[in-house]
């Protein structure tokens, strides 16, 4: 970790998910000195926890291969995971940034083999499945993590589980003895790419979201279609595992409300179309989708999409927000109250699952900003000439789609270079 | 190739490689018959002693051509990067023992894959150099942006103020564009809550004071030859006058036209002059200059204004646009305000169906909207009925469930944009296969803008004078992860061209499109490739004597990097490819490689492995793998540790594109059982990351069928499959069918 | 047409969103509403409106004057407040169904024979007579306000508990002849007088709020 180089011409991107990735690539493949700090233990965020990708449903592990190929190859990135940036000192073409690094237990020798995985006993709640399961204290994140090197869970250090694990690698991949470590680091300009993160659906009092067990996150199902998640791809009921036929969508679960997130969160509603085409997938014909919402949001060519799912027998759309989610304890199904506002029709519909459609809250901690900038009521980091060489990407900046953030982060890229070329008087 | 070959070939017995395979067996084959200098074994090869190990011998002279006999070529690339030699992987962990049972009954078979794994890198390495930049590289970071509107002012200037001067050709006598038209803009800024400033009247400023920035007004692109890092421009002013410039990338920032409301007689417009699009209400308010806008027909005030969403938009009818636009709902809030904001009196209606303000400013201008008295209706209009006092527009309120009416003195319709991309030059084909597809039903809805079609670029391409098009004549690249992606290299496209957007999204879009040209620019300075095999130094080349013009590839190329001389030989553009191969899968005689994949380094590789006899019940199955998709599939699998057959030989492609038939005729004559070509999804929603190599294959190898009939073969014996990166279970399934398919209809007849 | 009726149809002339803003109390949120809806669907008895509060909101925009103002809808509200928790536009719903039903009631619009506005009438006038409820008479008056018949048959159905409510001193029969008051009933008196007037002093000049 500590062999980093960085000057103030280097780019510091925060934050490892697609965004920051975007970023940082492009910099990097330009020539720049690129230096990518990344929370998690991978790279890759909450793309790699999506099944697919809307509209064309394709998915999200394919461009980051690509993308992940790209930073194999690259000689200006460094990566560094496990890391946190806690403060950022100086002005504009020279920051120094300090940034705390987790121990990870294992190091660079690691082969991705797996052995401590198998030596290890204990168990976890699964994070990368939104704690649906569990993992192994020794644990690879997910098939594709990169880098390609396993984790020790913090909570078997001094357990004999850790002895175990140590025991089990051959290659001397496992340290014991690693210490959380504090590294300064120079910078000419920063991308800050934290991303988002799914609103905290039980603070949703009405959908019981912690109290029924058929009601989940939209990004809860994302993991239960993938054939390693939680239910190893099959599409059940939380609460029987019983096949979810019958499943409804609650739009605006926690967006466009003042008592949540005051914003439209813009991926919900094309989230959702993507999401009943899985039922129809799974179910076929058996496959029932009802999408209570207030205005569905599919703009531009997403409109193109939205019309085939509309073209869909066996998809209804009901203009409402639902008032509240009641459990009929007999059968476990998630019955929902509401007004059909199109003419004022009263429903209670049973289904087999409800899917709340959580809105996108930033991963911009107002409070604690390493750095001072400007940051709205929404929780976004709004463009400003005072945040001087500290740019937003992606969805620190607006709720914004993958498609939209690649965009945005394309276009952080360039906001750096133009810092760091100035740094270094090549900006002509 | 002027040097020595010397190969080395380094086996790694780690990850319980040596426990399972014999790993001096493997040593003997790579020298036997190999071929090989010398092989090693190491028990952590990629631990910094093995890695040292290795360097040393290329230090030493002793190696231009390695073999690492390891895990997959797609772990621990960051120990296996050794510059300047040609490195071949042969995939022993994920590809060999992972993937079978550690039995004794499977030992032998185990063994066999990994031996052949051995053979086929140690002639792959053969065949194979490393590659180095050609001279056609050079650096100019000069870049020409099409279109002087808010998106080409914005790319232009922040391509400048990184260091990379701007020429900026604008068909009109002004900069501007369409944002210059508008009185106000939808805020950009927190709190979101007033018509902004549009700051077209700065931008201009600023690039009249940015000494990188050159204008040309009442200019077009005459014509655009070249490639990236050295395109010549012509430009044509209106005078007559041509200019030539030379540039590193293009940005198209050509803009869109407004929809024609000519096309919407239901809502009279054109019967009367109180019945307006958003950018002719623009033009009022504009000509109004801060007094109240005035009833069009009889100057008379206006106090009930309604806006009609969705005009001619969303919707199936002739004529209409199938797609939202975007920008229309917060644009009729917008206007909405400047009635408002000037008099509290004035009645403003909103009739949408869904009110589309997305994101963190969406919602709080539409809110902003509703505080100042904005009212907004759920409903869709039927008919606008002109009348001597005021109009009357019918519609159904979607939520009261009723028909009514409301009176309007001024009605504005909130019609869509139109993208300004030129002419696609696969139109025709288009069209060809919509027909074929189902008549007219296939492209309904679907109008594109056929309106005066004049190409923007006048590319002196083989293929077509301008950037291909997606849909509804949009320029998007279709590849959410790669927004920028057009099918033409160094040419970025941004604005309202590739998709429809407001202005705050046309300028993010136009500083992204800059990032991308300079990332164009300065790779194409290094000869290297752009996306998606960012960094890679290989390009075609061909052997002139042996090509018979055929121009195959030179149509097959997606990404139109080949044009024709004039006795109609190939000429290859490097930094206009993306080194996909596809031309080599396209050439009937072969003669295009790159230094390092070629016809030879896959060929060598499908006829060197050990063939059984037929009577040896041991059957081989060829898989020839997508190394994007598929073959990380398969790579998981072995991490997952799920089994498929023994029998199978897998070679990761470039792109199934890049598979040249004669490797599976090859593969077929020389014993092999079965082939599977595993590529990506094609067809509209295509994932292929070189656009058209998933579908080309699948083309070529429909007529495969024949050459299996001549060869008295079943064609079962061939199968092509669209293969996504998480049939991590699938992919294994398939190749497991084949070995079913070979043992009911028997082992194939030509084994030697 | 009462009087005041009148004069607010000329003051607002087909308007009747601004005439709610004006004249209603916390009336200029209705703009806000954006149809959600869930203000219907959170209503306990939500099944019993004509019109739940999102409709009237869309009614009102749409400039139902009538059809709203002689709306039983907003009489059966029982201020739970079930909606305003819930409301995404955090809208005053409740307020605004009481402000609404006020105001049909100030323009004698308001339906004569819904329970609530009768409940609430016969509450009023009992209650200004001494400044405290007399909750004999007002049991009474509310038993017989639908005739004499029910009457009858009300308060036999009620008297077991009448009479346990006299055992227990919950109830005096003393309340029928006079009842308690406030101390000062002239004073009351001449408050309720005051406030009359400065709300119809209110009402005259307008120019927002209630």
């Amino acid at each position: 970790m500590t062999d980093i180089v960085a000057t103030n011409q280097t780019i510091l991107v925060v934050g490892g998910g697609i965004s920051g990735i975007t970023a940082a690539l492009e910099a990097a493949e330009t020539g720049k000195d690129v230096v990518l700090v990344e929370k998690r233990p991978f790279i890759g965020g909450r793309i790699t926890q999506l099944y697919k990708y809307f509209p064309k449903l394709c998915f999200p592990t394919c461009g980051l291969e690509i993308n992940q190929r790209r930073m194999k190859a690259n000689a200006n990135l460094s990566i560094v995971t496990m890391a946190e940036v806690t403060d950022i000192a100086g002005s504009t073409g020279d920051y120094t940034a300090i940034i705390k690094i987790s121990p990870r237990y294992v190091n660079e020798n690691c082969t991705g083999c797996g052995a401590c995985a198998d030596a290890v006993e204990a168990e976890f709640d699964n994070e990368f499945n939104y704690d649906m399961d569990k993992r192994k204290g020794a644990y690879l994140p997910y098939n594709m993590a990169h880098p390609q090197r396993y984790v020790l869970d913090p909570r078997v250090i001094g357990t004999a589980d850790a002895d175990k694990a140590k025991e089990a690698c051959k290659y001397g991949a496992i340290d014991l003895d690693m210490q959380e470590e504090t590294i300064e680091l120079k910078a000419g300009a920063v991308v800050w790419a934290t991303g988002w993160r799914p609103y905290d659906a039980g603070k949703i009092q009405p959908y019981g979201y912690d109290r029924i067990d058929n009601v989940i996150t939209s990004v809860e199902l994302e993991r239960m279609m993938d054939p390693f998640g939680p239910t190893g791809g099959k599409l059940v009921r939380p609460s029987d595992g019983k096949e979810a036929k019958n499943v409804a969508f609650i739009q605006c679960a926690g967006s466009r409300d003042r008592n949540h997130l005051r914003h439209c969160s813009r991926i919900c509603c094309m989230a959702s179309l993507k999401q009943s085409t899985y039922i129809r997938e799974k179910y076929s014909d058996d496959g029932q989708v009802t999408i209570y919402y207030i205005d569905i949001r599919a703009i531009d060519r997403f409109e193109d999409f939205y019309k085939k799912v509309q073209d869909d027998p066996k998809v209804k759309f009901v203009k409402s927000k639902v008032a509240k989610i009641e459990e009929d304890k007999a059968s476990g199904n998630p019955v929902c109250h509401g007004v059909d506002t199109e003419g004022y029709n009263r429903y209670a519909e049973a289904h087999d699952l409800v899917v709340l459609a959580v809105g996108m809250e930033p991963s911009v901690d107002k409070d604690n900003f390493p750095v001072d900038i400007v940051i709205n009521q929404d929780g976004f980091i709004e463009p400003d000439d005072a945040n001087g060489g500290i740019f937003a990407a992606g969805s620190a900046s607006d709720a914004l789609d993958v498609n939209r953030a690649v965009q945005h982060a394309t276009a952080s890229a360039l906001r750096a270079i133009q810092i760091v070329n100035r740094v270094a008087g090549t900006e002509g | 190739m002027a040097d020595e070959m010397k190969m080395g070939t380094y086996i790694c017995t780690g990850c319980g490689i040596g426990d399972r395979l014999d790993a001096s067996q493997m040593e003997m084959i790579a020298t036997r018959e190999g071929k090989a200098t010398y092989a090693k074994t190491h028990d952590f090869l990629c631990s910094q002693a093995g890695v040292d190990m290795i360097q040393a011998d290329i230090d030493a002279g002793e190696v231009s051509n390695a073999v690492i006999a390891a895990c997959s070529r797609r772990a621990k690339n960051e120990a296996f990067n050794f510059q300047d030699i040609a490195v071949s992987r042969a995939n022993l962990r994920e590809g060999v023992i992972w993937v079978r049972p550690d039995t004794d009954e499977a030992r032998e078979t185990t063994q066999e894959m990994a031996d052949d794994y051995i053979r086929m890198a140690c002639f792959e390495a053969k065949h194979m150099h490393a590659p180095k930049p050609s001279d056609e590289q050079s650096l100019n970071k000069h870049l020409l942006v099409v279109g002087g509107g808010i998106t080409g002012m914005t790319a232009a200037l922040e391509a400048a103020k990184a260091g990379y001067p701007a020429t900026i050709v604008e068909k009109t006598g002004q900069l501007g564009g369409m944002a210059g038209r508008l009185a106000k803009k939808i805020p950009t800024r927190s709190p979101y809550a007033n018509p902004a400033e549009t700051e077209v009247a700065d931008l201009i400023a600023e690039i009249e004071a940015n000494s990188n920035v050159t204008v040309c007004l009442n200019s077009t692109v005459a014509k655009t030859e070249g490639a990236p890092g050295r395109f010549d421009v012509e430009i044509a002013t209106e005078s007559g006058s041509t200019s030539t410039i030379q540039v590193g990338a293009v940005i198209q920032a050509s803009g869109f036209k407004p929809y024609d409301a000519n096309q919407l007689p239901e809502f009279a417009y054109g019967k009367t002059p109180d019945v307006v699009t958003q950018a002719e209400l623009e033009d009022l308010v504009k000509a109004a200059n801060g007094d109240a806008v005035k009833r069009p027909s009889d100057g008379k005030e206006i106090s009930e204004v309604v806006f009609v969403q969705c005009a001619g938009q969303r919707s199936d009818k002739e004529g209409h646009l199938s797609y939202c636009s975007g920008f229309c709902c917060n644009a009729s809030i917008k206007q909405a305000m400047y009635f408002k904001d000037a008099n509290a009196g004035i009645d403003t209606t909103v009739i949408f169906t869904d009110l589309r303000t997305p994101g963190s400013g969406g919602e709080d201008f539409y809110r902003s909207g509703q505080q100042k008295g904005v009212v907004f209706t759920k409903g869709v209009v039927s008919e606008v009925e002109p009348g001597s006092d005021g109009h009357t527009v019918k519609f159904k309120d979607l939520i009261l469930d009723e028909d009514t009416a409301i009176q309007a003195d001024l009605v504005v319709l909130a019609t869509g944009m139109l993208p300004n991309s030129g002419v696609d030059p696969y139109a025709a084909e288009k069209a060809a296969a919509a027909e074929e597809e189902e008549g007219e039903e296939a492209d309904k809805g679907d109008v594109v803008a056929t309106v005066d079609v004049e190409s923007i670029l006048n590319l002196d391409y083989r293929q077509g004078s301008d950037v291909p098009q997606l849909v509804h004549g949009f320029t998007d690249s279709h590849f959410i992860c790669f927004p920028y992606e057009t099918r033409r290299t160094g040419i970025y496209t941004a604005g309202p061209v590739r998709r429809p957007m407001d202005i705050a999204q046309a300028r993010e879009d136009a500083t992204g499109a800059a990032m991308k040209a300079i990332h164009a620019v300065e790779n194409a300075g290094k000869g290297r490739a752009a996306h998606p095999r960012s960094g890679d130094l290989s390009y075609p080349t061909f052997r002139k004597e042996g090509c018979t013009q055929c121009k195959r590839c030179t149509v097959e190329c997606p990404f139109g990097a080949i044009n024709e001389d004039e006795e109609r030989y190939p000429t290859f553009n490097e930094s206009r490819c993306r080194r996909c191969g596809t031309c080599m899968g396209a050439c009937p005689v072969r003669v295009i490689s790159f230094e390092n994949y070629s016809v030879d380094t896959v060929g060598a590789q499908i006829k060197n492995v050990d063939m059984p006899d037929e009577f040896d019940e041991k059957p081989r199955i060829l898989v020839l793998a997508c190394e994007n998709d598929a073959y990380p599939a398969l790579d998981m699998a072995g991490q997952n540790h799920i089994e498929y057959s023994a029998f199978v030989r897998v070679i990761p492609v470039r792109c199934l594109g890049s598979v040249n038939t004669i490797w599976v005729t090859d593969a077929l004559n020389s014993g092999y059982d079965g082939v599977i070509l595993m590529g990506c999804q094609k067809g509209d929603d295509y994932q292929c990351h070189f656009v058209k190599g998933s579908e080309l294959a699948h083309t070529r190898m429909s007529k495969i069928d024949d050459t299996l009939q001549q060869l008295n073969l079943e064609t079962e014996r061939v199968m092509t499959y669209e293969v996504a990166i998480t049939d991590v279970q699938r992919a294994p399934k398939l190749i497991n069918e084949m070995a079913e398919t070979i043992e009911k209809i028997g082992m194939s007849p030509f084994k030697f | 047409m009462s009087d005041m009726n009148v004069a607010m149809v000329e003051r607002y002339r087909n308007n009747f969103l601004k005439e709610v803003e004006h004249n209603v109390e916390e009336g200029d949120w209705v703009k806000m509403c954006m149809q959600c809806g869930v203000c219907s669907g959170s209503c306990p008895l939500g099944p019993y409106w004509d019109h739940p509060p999102q409709e009237l909101f869309m009614m009102i925009r749409a400039g139902k004057r009538e059809e709203v103002l002689t709306s039983t809808s907003m009489w059966m509200c029982t201020s739970c407040y079930n909606c305003i928790v819930r409301c995404p536009r955090e809208l005053p719903i409740t307020h605004i169904m009481h402000g609404l039903a006020h105001y049909a009631k100030r323009l004698g619009l308001a339906p004569k024979e819904q329970p609530t506005f009768k409940f609430s009438q016969h509450f009023w006038n009992n209650l200004v007579k001494k400044g405290r409820v007399n909750e004999l008479k007002l049991g009474l008056s509310l038993y017989f306000m639908n005739g004499l018949v029910e009457g009858i048959k009300t308060s036999l159905n009620m008297a077991g508990i009448g009479l346990g409510m006299l055992k227990t001193k919950r109830m005096s029969p003393m309340e029928m002849i006079g009842g308690h008051s406030v101390k000062d009933t002239k004073g009351f008196h001449a408050m309720l007088k005051k406030a009359e007037e400065i709300e119809a002093a209110r009402v005259e000049k307008y120019g927002k709020g209630s």
